[in-house]
């Protein structure tokens, strides 16, 4: 399975690197596209036929974040890819994430494991079987 | 330390004691070789034998003198307390400025603001939207920073500034100046560090550099160099590395100084640090005196440094923040508390203590006060700020000090045998290693998160589970911010701006020391975004968006 993960800004990013390492290492396919606005996340993702977004955000707010890649995905006409947001997401964001499609929310005390399975329940049909 | 017939009975009755120890955790099923959070080997038990070769006037010395294992002052907080400096940064400049005056009007005596500058756009960018007062405060001109400052007295707090941002550090000054204080009352601290680059050996076009040499000639009581590695440990690093990768950077930044040609000894006096405390309480306060005596020792033999106090290691704490848990946040209080302990009893100079609700949301009002309260807790009815280094001559604390030095004197010599970028990336690589191996021993257990991954029951809301109301973003802030750029360009005069902006891109391509300019800039009211597409346009470097503009 191919995750593009990016992030929503350049720095404290350590642990947007070590969530990347603990999915290689669960035999997912990781491609880092590092700090993008929305319209480049969705090129990368369909430049790279990625079955996942990977959006770790940290200091922006994850619903206007969220809201312009839906919006970019749907005119770039890649609106299946799901979406997976990592960082601090506040309770209150939660519904408001899930209308805009977003399929999983890693927060705080997420497990490695929890985010590999998490990511791996996302694939879609033609890469079911793998992990 | 002991009298040395003395020790050899010590050293006898310790294997005796030694035999009870080992069948009692036998008995217990305990393991027998416990290890620090960084994995320093620990004893059950200390006794004089596991100090017998410190030398007390040589290793550890008096408070205030060298090589000020027991501290920097005679007489500890009782001549002078830690600085209450708690990091503030919300919203645009006004509610940043409004809290700032609320928690001085509260008994914090620092401004530490952060997001200052992070980002090279402004807040009408692409690039901004989503972002503007959630990740600190944002500022996009000099009109931001008088605002920021307002009703704040210049002389009397003492200014942090996080991250090297030039144009934040250039309108700090042209506040300064406009209220007719002169730059040498100032006093203060710039997060800098050099980083490899730079032409020459002087590393001319290298800002850090030019930060370092501005502050050493024109503001003799501010901190030129506040070397950040807290969020290195923030970030999962150790304590040995923690206090070698401070260290490796603090001798790294006082070379580049002096080979910019700038007197070591003086440097030396306004390189300070930025440090982190950590869960494990005694390795914290034995790496706050380990790194005391290290920094010490280098900055002395290196770079023969004669004054003591130009070899004093001081430093600001901000706890830390990895161990806080989203999950029962208020068992983050707790925390916090311990981590302060640690910063008091290893002698800090100054501290940030974390809010219990920081990894929710930036700090409501209600928490950042409480973050106060546990500093004045500690300070006023703790009572340890009697004793200066009360934990001195403990065997385990002394014992562990001496740990401390020798694995981070140990990793040090191993930075300094790399070329300089490669040893800059190793440390990069090191702390991603070890959070990678931190993250993983608490999936399975083997480091236990209170509420996390153990006692995760927390109390429910009819149990009196307290609410916790968190920060709310107003999601208006950015208007508002894009309304005062716009004020500012209106009030612009074009013709100074236009001259300031030829000006510093002069400056740029000739490799000039970047700050001179850099204020007449802000003062023409040049905005961030601006003066960083001056830089792209001078240096032939293209736009990157970033939120880490620093040392430009």
């Amino acid at each position: 399975m191919r995750v593009v993960l990016v992030q929503d800004s350049t720095g404290h990013s350590t642990g947007y690197y070590v969530v990347a390492r603990a999915l290689r290492e669960a035999g997912f396919e990781v491609i880092l596209g590092g700090v993008l606005l929305p319209a480049g996340i969705v090129r990368l993702a369909a430049d790279e036929g990625a079955d996942a977004i990977g959006y770790r955000i940290m200091d922006g707010s994850p619903v206007i974040l969220v809201g312009r890649l839906r919006e970019e995905m749907t005119r770039q006409g890649v609106g299946d890819i799901p979406i997976a947001v990592g960082g601090i997401v506040p309770d209150e964001e939660l519904p408001r994430l899930r209308a805009l499609g977003v399929a999983a929310v890693f927060r705080p005390g997420a497990t490695f494991d929890e985010i590999a399975r998490g990511l791996g329940a996302l694939a879609r049909p033609p890469s079911s079987g793998r992990p | 330390m002991d009298r040395p017939e003395h020790l050899d009975d010590v050293t006898g009755a310790r294997e005796a004691g030694g035999e009870a120890v080992r069948q009692a955790l036998a008995g217990s099923g305990e393991v027998q070789d416990a290890a620090t959070q960084s994995g320093l080997p620990l004893r059950p038990v200390y006794t004089p034998a596991d100090i017998a070769g410190l030398d007390y006037l040589r290793d550890l010395g008096f408070p205030g003198e060298f090589p000020f294992t027991r501290g920097t002052r005679a007489a500890g907080y009782r001549t002078k307390e830690w600085t209450r400096r708690q990091v503030i940064g919300l919203g645009t400049a006004e509610e940043t400025n409004e809290r700032l005056r609320y928690m001085i009007s509260q008994g914090q005596a620092g401004f530490s603001v952060c997001g200052m500058g992070y980002a090279n756009y402004d807040s009408d960018s692409e690039h901004a939207l989503g972002f503007v007062g959630r990740g600190g405060v944002w500022i996009d001109t000099l009109a931001d920073m008088e605002t920021l400052l307002e009703g704040i007295d210049m002389r009397t707090v003492t200014i942090n500034q996080i991250g090297y941002s030039i144009p934040i550090l250039a309108m700090i000054l042209a506040v300064a100046e406009r209220r007719g204080i002169a730059w040498a009352e100032l006093r203060g601290t710039t997060q800098n560090c050099v980083q490899p680059g730079g032409e020459g050996p002087a590393r001319h076009g290298n800002g850090a550099v030019d930060i370092l040499e501005f502050c050493t000639r024109e503001m003799p009581l501010w901190n030129s160099a506040s070397i950040s590695v807290r969020n290195t440990r923030d970030q999962g690093c150790t304590a040995p590395q923690e206090v070698a990768f401070g260290c490796f950077q603090g001798a790294y930044t006082l070379a580049a100084g002096v080979a910019r040609g700038l007197d070591a000894g003086r440097l030396a006096g306004r390189i300070s640090f930025f440090l982190s405390a950590e869960n494990d309480f005694l390795e914290e306060v034995a790496k706050y005196r380990a790194m005391r005596r290290l920094w010490a020792r280098l900055v002395r033999e290196r770079f023969a440094v004669t004054d003591p106090r130009a070899c004093m290691l001081r430093f600001h704490v901000q706890t830390s923040a990895i161990n806080l848990t989203r999950q029962q946040p208020l068992n983050n209080v707790v925390r916090a508390t311990l981590h302060a302990l640690a910063a008091v009893l290893g002698g800090a100079q100054s501290m940030s203590v974390n809010s219990f609700d920081e990894v929710l949301a930036t700090p409501t009002r209600a928490a950042a006060t409480l973050s106060l309260r546990t500093q004045q807790i500690l300070a006023h009815e703790s009572g340890v700020t009697k004793v200066v280094d009360p934990l001195g001559g403990s065997y385990c604390v002394e014992a562990l000090t001496g740990q401390l030095e020798e694995a981070a004197r140990t990793l040090l010599a191993e930075l300094e045998a790399l070329p300089e970028r490669d040893a800059f990336r190793r440390m990069e690589e090191t702390t991603r290693d070890e959070a990678y191996r931190r993250q993983r021993a608490i999936d399975r257990g083997e480091i236990k998160v209170v509420g996390v991954n153990c006692f995760a029951d927390a109390a429910e809301d009819d149990e009196g589970a307290p609410h916790i109301e968190v920060q709310r973003y107003d999601p208006t802030w950015r208007d508002k911010q894009i309304e005062r750029l716009a004020a500012a360009r209106r009030r612009c005069d074009p013709a100074r701006a236009a001259a300031a902006s030829a000006r510093l891109h002069a400056a740029y391509r000739a490799r000039e020391n970047i700050v001179p300019p850099m204020i007449e800039a802000v003062t023409a009211s040049l905005s961030i975004g601006e003066i960083a597409r001056i830089r792209e346009a001078a240096l032939g470097e293209p736009f990157q968006p970033t939120t880490w503009n620093f040392g430009r």
